[in-house]
């Protein structure tokens, strides 16, 4: 019996294992206590059944006391406060950053590691005591595992990663955390210089004590220590892979935000490259290989995980940086072309990865917050659409983002009423704006033609639609001649006509034209020039004929004024323009019966004209143009520049100091409600008075001078903005009326339609004599329209004449 | 009824032939709707009170013509419709023109055809359709009771008042028709 006892305490000697878990290093035994002990097996032939013993007990020891033991230093109660939440890595990550105290848990870590590894190390020797004891490691049977390469590590591993709680990577954040802090002070010592006062809080940036008492030198051993133990129980990888990419992907993160936020104008992605493989990799190495460094280790050498890692994290980098760029394109929209190093970058990152979703997504939403709501002018809607066009078009040539970009832009700006007269003006405006300059530039819009020829001869630099766009919107936007187009068309194609836009052109004109009769035509015959290039010349024809009519009127007025006969006993010099007709917007129907004394001056210069044109004849507009009048009334002379109706009104007054309102608008023939609004003109400068409601006097004596003085100026103005021409929308109701009569003979004789048929019928009979297009959008309002004022009957889906 | 061309001519030819309207100086069928196109143009802007006619869905050469009864007459009050068939060698021969609303009168059987001269014989290429629906307007007042369709409506024609009472009834029951 004491013959096994010994060899059982021989056995124990060998194998502390076998007893229980021993952490203190075994004690060296004797090579005679092996020999004792393998004799002994030899005779019960039981070696192979003593190695598996071993094997089991090992694993168990593994299983059930280092495990649990190394897991018992993260229990909850330890981190689980932070942790009940988050389950994802990036939680995880960003938990690190509020956890209170890193490091209690840095500490924790490193003596849980510790302790682990010292068990593991007890364990380690196990094996060269049995293949000592077996004699070779060739008789050791395949069976016992822990013989095996690795055997150990690989099954503390496993049963590691078998109980892993949710918390520990945040332990493990924490730990690595507080590395990268030792690993960058120097980099931020540096910054921290430059700012004194973070520097007099004689705090050390690494290790969070006094700088004097600064323990970073000491942190930075502890650590390298268990990054060795770890790489050599070879768990650096499993354990602690993902707490340290989520740390990494948090710290790019920050970095991005720190420096690359709001800076538009020069390239960021160099510089995060650098950064990237100067930081961020050097401290990968630094964690795989740097306790190894003494054992002289070779850069090549760096572990094939770590290079894994880099083209990983350069992609999440790019990512990173392309959705910061993105969420801010807005601003790099207005800040175009200065923000073209911003743009470039993003182009790069998407060459590497597909954002035009997100990009568009955001893009879109952006756009809709910041611009398109009533607060903001139709300029500088304009304006953006402009810089978005330019910004996006360098992003992407193909103009598909583009398109799906810009869509709710020209969907709002076609709700503005007053867009068509703001580009109108951007192009012909005084003074460089981004559409004079657009237009100077003076390409020509190809037509659908010659952009289809393009495309056949063009095949060599065809390019693919970019990848990750909704086939459905692919097709929506296949014509490519659209995309391609240039700025000018781009916002010309808001109204999707160029014939609207060029009417609205023409009214402008029109109302320049006529505002200012010593007009210099030079700019307008410039910017004429540039829209023809670009519009073809059949749609400024009417243009340039009002040009012409504004020379020929100089030319006639000069022949007429010279014409000795005329100029005798005249009253008053007239100086006529004379507009074809035709060609001109058509004016608003405002009317003016001028004194007989006036009109017969008038028809003076006209049979001059008849003289001298032959066959034509002129008919006066007598609302528009200007008049240049001197008054005198009692010791006041008044010398100004008035529109034809006022000088026509304050003329009468001459004969009568005093008229009701009726009267004078009888023989004025204006409406008494403009009347009086022309009237409070006269009232301002303190030459007429209402002096009883509908009555009104002549002021002989001058009073409150001041108060006029001040208000001329504006109500001059007031009057010079009312334009002469009837406006497009006026232009438009005709039409509307042509329309009207066909529904009006379709429902009496059809009885009742619904709306598409109806509009069918329209396009089929009636474009022939308006020969103008109408949307069924359109028809309908004007058929609620017409329903609104009792003349239509809408019921059952179906409009029926009233009766 | 012989004098109404086309329809004859396609009769006669019988076999489908489909040059049925060469023997006359036939326009392409474009230039007859251009034209069609033009009246409808002017009867539109001229909005004449009382008579009133559009094409019937997408083939211009098929109307709809709407006449209001002529005042100080039996038929005032009343509505009419009536349908125009215009042939391909339109102006050069008439449209066929029926009523669609029973009518009764002396010259309109109640299948709805009218015996109206200019609508035969004495069709010119000036007429157009206002000027039909106009000749139609009047004819309600002022009937041929020589040549009468409806020798009913002949007979009762010269006691005005029991012709109303009549005619009202008439109306009434066949206005929705």
């Amino acid at each position: 019996m004491s013959d096994i006892d010994v060899l059982w305490g021989d056995v124990l000697k060998i194998f502390p294992v076998l007893g229980g878990l021993n952490t203190v290093p075994a004690e060296e035994v004797d090579e005679k206590v092996y020999e004792n002990v393998r004799r002994h097996l030899s005779i019960l032939g039981s070696v192979e059944t003593f190695a598996a013993v071993v094997d089991l007990e090992i694993q168990s020891v593994i299983r059930n006391v280092l495990v649990p033991k190394f897991w018992k230093h993260f229990q909850p109660g330890v981190v689980a406060s932070e942790q009940s939440a988050s389950s994802g890595i990036n939680d995880q990550a960003l938990s690190i950053e509020a956890l209170p105290d890193k490091n209690r848990l840095f500490t924790q870590f490193i003596d849980a590691i510790n302790e682990l590894y010292e068990g593991f190390q007890s364990l380690a020797h196990t094996k060269p005591r049995l293949v000592q004891l077996l004699g070779s490691e060739d008789k050791v049977p395949r069976s016992v595992k822990m013989l095996q390469v690795d055997g150990i590590k690989t099954c503390l591993r496993d049963s590691l990663l078998a109980q892993l709680p949710p918390t520990f990577s945040v332990v493990v954040g924490a730990f690595y955390w507080v590395h990268f802090k030792l690993f960058t002070k120097s980099s931020h010592l540096a910054l921290a210089t430059v700012d004194s006062d973070v520097f007099d809080e004689l705090l050390c940036i690494g290790c969070n004590f006094d700088v004097e008492l600064c323990c970073c030198q000491k942190l930075t051993e502890m650590v390298n220590q268990t990054n060795m133990k770890l790489f050599e129980m070879n768990l650096i990888d499993r354990l602690t892979g993902s707490a340290l990419t989520a740390l990494i992907k948090l710290k790019i993160k920050e970095h991005i935000n720190d420096t690359c936020m709001g800076i538009f104008d020069r390239s960021h992605l160099k510089q995060l490259e650098t950064w990237l493989s100067d930081v961020i990799m050097s401290w990968l190495t630094n964690i795989f290989t740097e306790w190894k460094s003494k054992d002289s280790i070779h850069d090549e050498e760096v572990p094939a995980s770590v290079q894994s890692f880099k083209v990983k994290l350069t992609y999440f980098m790019y990512e990173t940086f392309a959705q910061s760029v993105i969420s801010q394109f807005f601003s790099i929209i207005i800040d175009y072309p200065d923000s073209i190093p911003a743009i470039d970058d993003l182009k790069i990152c998407m060459e590497k990865i597909d954002m035009r979703v997100y990009l568009t997504e955001s893009l879109r939403s952006s756009l809709e917050a910041r611009i398109l709501h009533p607060g903001v002018n139709t300029m500088d809607i304009l304006t953006g659409y402009v810089a978005a066009i330019k910004a996006i078009r360098h992003l992407d040539n193909t103009g598909v983002i583009l398109e799906m970009v810009t869509a709710p832009i020209k969907d709002y700006l076609r709700k503005r009423n007053d867009t068509v007269r703001r580009v109108v003006t951007g192009l012909t405006e005084e003074g460089p704006t981004d559409l004079s300059e657009e237009l100077a530039k003076g390409e020509t819009v190809k037509d659908g033609k010659e952009s289809g020829l393009d495309e056949f001869s063009n095949w060599e630099n065809w390019e693919p639609d970019p990848f990750g766009i909704d086939a459905n919107v692919m097709q929506y936007n296949s014509s490519r001649v659209m995309r391609s187009a240039d700025i000018i068309s781009m916002v010309v194609d808001i109204y999707g006509s160029k014939e609207l836009f060029m009417t609205e052109y023409r009214n402008l004109m029109a109302d320049r034209l006529l505002a200012q009769l010593d007009f210099n035509s030079e700019k307008e015959i410039r910017n004429l020039e540039l829209l023809k290039i670009r519009f073809g010349e059949s749609l400024l024809h009417s243009c340039e004929v009002m040009l012409k009519d504004v020379t020929d009127s100089k030319r006639i007025n000069a022949h007429i004024h010279g014409d000795s006969n005329r100029t005798e006993n005249q009253l008053f010099d007239i100086s006529s323009l004379i507009v074809s007709a035709q060609f001109w917007p058509s004016f608003n129907k405002e009317s003016l019966q001028l004194p007989e004394e006036l009109e017969n001056e008038f028809k003076k210069y006209t049979k001059a004209y008849e003289a001298y044109k032959g066959n034509r004849t002129l008919n006066w507009r007598t609302v528009t143009g200007r008049v240049n009048i001197s008054i005198e009334i009692g010791d006041r002379t008044l010398d100004m520049v008035v529109s034809p109706t006022l000088a026509v009104i304050i003329y009468h007054f001459q004969n009568k100091t005093e008229w009701s309102i009726e009267d004078l608008s009888t023989i004025t023939k204006v409406p008494a409600s403009a009347l009086r609004r022309r009237l409070s003109f006269w009232q301002n400068h303190g030459l007429i008075t209402e002096s009883t409601p509908g009555i009104f006097t002549l002021l002989e004596k001058e009073s409150e001078k001041s108060q006029f003085e001040e208000m001329s100026l504006t109500e001059a103005d007031e009057e010079d903005l009312e334009s002469a021409m009837a406006s497009a929308s006026d232009q438009r109701e005709e039409e509307l009326q042509v329309f009207w009569s066909y529904i009006v003979g379709m429902l009496t004789n059809l009885d009742s339609m619904p709306i598409d048929r109806i509009h069918q019928m329209l396009k089929l009979f009636a474009s022939h004599s308006g020969g103008v297009e109408f949307t069924q959008d359109e028809l309908k309002h004007f058929l609620q329209r017409k329903v609104r004022e009792h003349k239509l009957i809408f019921s059952g889906g179906v409009y029926q004449l009233a009766k | 009824m012989a004098q109404n061309i086309s329809p004859e001519q396609s009769g006669a030819g019988g076999g489908g032939s489909k040059h049925s309207d060469d023997s006359l100086p036939v326009k392409d069928n474009h230039a007859v709707s251009k034209r069609l196109h033009k009246e409808l143009m002017n009867l539109m802007m001229a909005n004449e009170k009382g008579i009133s006619a559009f094409p019937d869905g997408e083939n211009i050469f098929k109307w709809v013509g709407t006449i209001a009864g002529p005042r100080n007459t039996v038929y005032a009050g009343q509505t009419y419709r009536l349908s125009l068939d215009f042939p391909n060698s339109y102006p050069y021969a008439a449209p066929v023109v029926k009523f669609l609303t029973s009518c009764f009168h002396p010259n309109v059987d109640l299948q709805g055809a009218i015996c109206l001269d200019i609508l035969k014989d004495k069709w010119s290429a000036l007429y157009d359709v206002r000027t039909i629906l106009l000749s139609i307007q009047s004819l309600l007042g002022e009937p041929n009771n020589e040549s009468p369709l409806n020798a009913q409506a002949a007979m009762m024609w010269n006691d005005q008042k029991e012709y109303k009472k009549y005619l009202d009834a008439f109306y009434e029951k066949h206005k929705d028709t």
